[in-house]
């Protein structure tokens, strides 16, 4: 049985279903947090992931796939348990009064932002791959194009087209939140 | 020591059931062997407070069961699974358990994620709001064992578990009896001298009402190296010890 | 919950997924109890004795046995034959119905309730109350739409009046913790019930001078007592 059959089967009330995504779902979102959250932590935003999964099942489109579907829960989840901490642990910052919460991105946010970019960066490719390295060196060490073909010992061109194929892969994995997901489902 | 009987007996009419029987068990798996009409049913179920004991001392989790306060505090403490127990054809796997776990008196607070972890612990996760009348028989034994042990109990009392689980459900079942007896004292009768070979660390034997041994699984084996019949090393010590009792 | 298949990451170390299934599932397979569970359970003080009550009707055949026997005795106990003792003898008949159908006899998982904190008189104490209200109801159902005054005779000369009682039995049961108090305080109340009934109806003084009744009316209160004591009594059980 696939995931949309799952979700369907939740939706419906089938408590067996739910614990069969859990099995199915639960240890790479559990990787995924954890990059960015305690332990603690993690055990919290799945179960609230999971119950949220539950209650919301109906609102599944089978369009979306089930791993982003999830993954957008967890993030949620993940940023409303970071907020309620927020108070307790700006003590330690002295972010002068008028700089807070205005342009000063949410650390939430910033934080799972960031795990998602490392899964997507993951995506493509291992570490030395053609596009792994153009990545490195064009968009992370911001080096021009011409600089980057003689590093690399190829021609321009294909620098360009090496980092368009980043750009499309990076935007498709970013979208579909699939990437670190452990084998295709 | 959270068992300690002293000259037990019991009698209904003119049958002597238990017959002048004393033991003590502290934390671990202790098994009950014995041919059908020994008393291991008699003596399990005094020791459930079910029945009351017609002579002698029986302590349990250090209180006296017979006045009605301390006998209430070792029940709230206590899992029990009875030879025969029916089930309500309506309830849902879950709904049995909570039942039970209320009429324990476990705090309301805590019994949803008690009737969890017990439903999950004897493998029926997949099926936890199914209706009883849909389960097998020895799905239904796993039910009846999953609301003994919802309370946690110090004291788990168990009549022939394993009737109806196939030898898969049998190894993860002395799996979950060793897993218990680490904290508390799992009393288990069985007259399947396997199940008490593989997880109990004592063993005691009755015979027409009475314990004609009481040590350990392998001094059991050691007594069926003279003579006995059987397949398997403890078969032949159980029917040695029976043989020398009889004689 | 285990996972085979190795296109699936390891959990991280620390994170116990076990303990996070169970906190879920304690979620979705709770039974959220609807408001008469939950007043009951306050009046009771106790959510064990509260879901007994209500799952009282569930249990069919029992409910059907001793809805069988409590309407019979309703109606021999408020046909008017001058003699108190069919009174008082009915709630001995109905009790030993319901001890019997909810208890040893019928009930498959008796020998387990006898082994509960929560004891089984109680129980059977707040099933025989479960038996005698919806009986009434449907008493009152019944007198409010037939013709004939059969119905209303036993709705409001038996089954209201038993409600009644029983309710008190179980308040006493309650407040006593004990479910012989209840149990005697209700027999108590039928007693002074019928007795004082035949006070209105002029048979009182028949009664008592008659001295040699008395007798009887000791032997069914003892009767009374017997019967409920002996169908709860420790189950035999299977000798094997």
């Amino acid at each position: 049985m696939d995931d949309d059959d799952l979700v369907a089967r939740i939706a419906s009330g089938d408590d067996a279903a739910l614990r069969e995504l859990f099995g199915r779902h639960a240890s790479w979102l559990a990787v995924r947090l954890r990059a960015v959250l305690p332990a603690a932590d993690v055990e919290d935003v799945l179960q609230e992931t999971f119950l949220a999964a539950w209650r919301g099942a109906g609102g599944y489109r089978p369009q979306d796939a089930c791993g982003g579907w999830l993954w957008g829960i967890a993030r949620r989840q993940a940023a409303l348990l970071l907020r309620r901490r927020k108070p307790a642990e700006q003590a330690g910052t002295a972010l002068p009064a008028d700089l807070a919460d205005r342009d000063v991105p949410d650390p939430a946010e910033t934080a799972l932002a960031r795990a998602d970019l490392e899964v997507a960066i993951a995506a493509l490719g291992p570490d030395g791959s053609p596009e792994r390295e153009v990545w490195r060196l064009m968009y992370e060490q911001d080096r021009p194009v011409a600089e980057v073909a003689e590093l690399l010992g190829v021609p321009p061109g294909t620098v360009k087209s090496r980092a368009h194929r980043v750009r499309r892969l990076l935007r498709a994995a970013l979208r579909d939140g699939t990437a670190a997901e452990g084998g295709a489902r | 020591m959270n068992v300690e009987i002293t000259d037990l007996t019991r009698r209904f009419g003119r049958n002597q059931a238990v017959d002048g029987v004393s033991l003590q068990a502290g934390p671990g798996v202790f098994g009950l062997l014995g041919p059908n009409g020994a008393g291991k049913t008699t003596l399990l179920r005094m020791m459930a407070t079910v029945i009351p004991p017609t002579t002698g001392h029986l302590r349990l989790l250090g209180r006296d069961p017979g006045a009605y306060g301390p006998r209430r505090e070792v029940r709230r403490r206590l899992g029990y699974l009875p030879q025969n127990l029916g089930y309500y054809p309506g309830f849902t796997v879950a709904e049995f358990v909570e039942y039970f776990a209320l009429l324990k008196e476990m705090p309301a607070a805590r019994v949803p994620a008690a009737v969890a972890t017990a439903v999950e612990r004897v493998d029926l996760g997949g099926r936890a709001k199914a209706k009883l009348r849909t389960l097998s028989g020895g799905m239904l034994r796993r039910v009846g064992i999953a609301q003994a042990i919802v309370n946690e109990p110090e004291l788990l009392l168990l009549d022939e578990p394993t009737a109806g689980l196939d030898p898969e459900q049998r190894v993860n079942f002395r799996a979950l009896l060793r897993d218990l007896g680490q904290r508390a004292t799992v009393v288990v009768s069985t007259h399947l001298v396997e199940d008490v070979g593989a997880a109990c660390s004592q063993v005691a034997l009755m015979d027409q009402g009475k314990i004609v041994f009481d040590a350990t699984p392998d001094e059991l084996t050691a007594r069926g190296t003279e003579q006995g019949t059987g397949d398997a090393p403890l078969e032949r010590g159980y029917t040695a010890v029976l043989a020398a009792a009889r004689s | 919950m285990t996972d085979t298949d190795p296109g699936i990451p390891e959990a991280p170390a620390d994170v116990d997924l076990g303990r996070v299934w169970i906190s879920v599932a304690a979620q979705v397979w709770r039974r959220q109890p609807g408001w008469l569970e939950r007043t009951a359970g306050r009046l009771l003080r106790s959510p064990g004795l509260a879901r007994a009550l209500l799952t009282t009707p569930s249990l069919l055949l029992p409910w059907l046995l001793t809805s069988i026997a409590v309407l019979a005795a309703g109606a021999a106990a408020t046909t008017d034959s001058g003699q108190p003792l069919v009174a008082l003898l009915a709630p001995a008949v109905a009790a030993a119905a319901i001890a019997y159908a909810y208890g040893p006899g019928m009930d498959p998982a008796w020998e387990l309730s006898c082994s509960m904190a929560i004891s089984d008189r109680m129980v059977l104490l707040v099933r025989a109350l479960a038996v005698f209200a919806v009986n009434a109801v449907l008493g009152l159902a019944a007198s409010a739409v037939s013709a004939s005054g059969a119905a209303a005779a036993v709705t409001f000369g038996w089954l209201i009046p038993m409600t009644a009682v029983c309710a008190f039995a179980l308040a006493v049961a309650t407040v006593a913790r004990s479910a012989n108090a209840g149990a005697a305080a209700g027999v108590a109340a039928w007693l002074i019930t019928v007795l004082s009934g035949r006070v209105a109806s002029g048979h009182f003084a028949a009664a008592v001078t008659d001295t040699f009744l008395f007798l009887p009316y000791l032997a069914i209160g003892a009767v009374c007592a017997a019967i409920a004591l002996y169908a709860t009594r420790i189950p035999r059980g299977t000798l094997r």
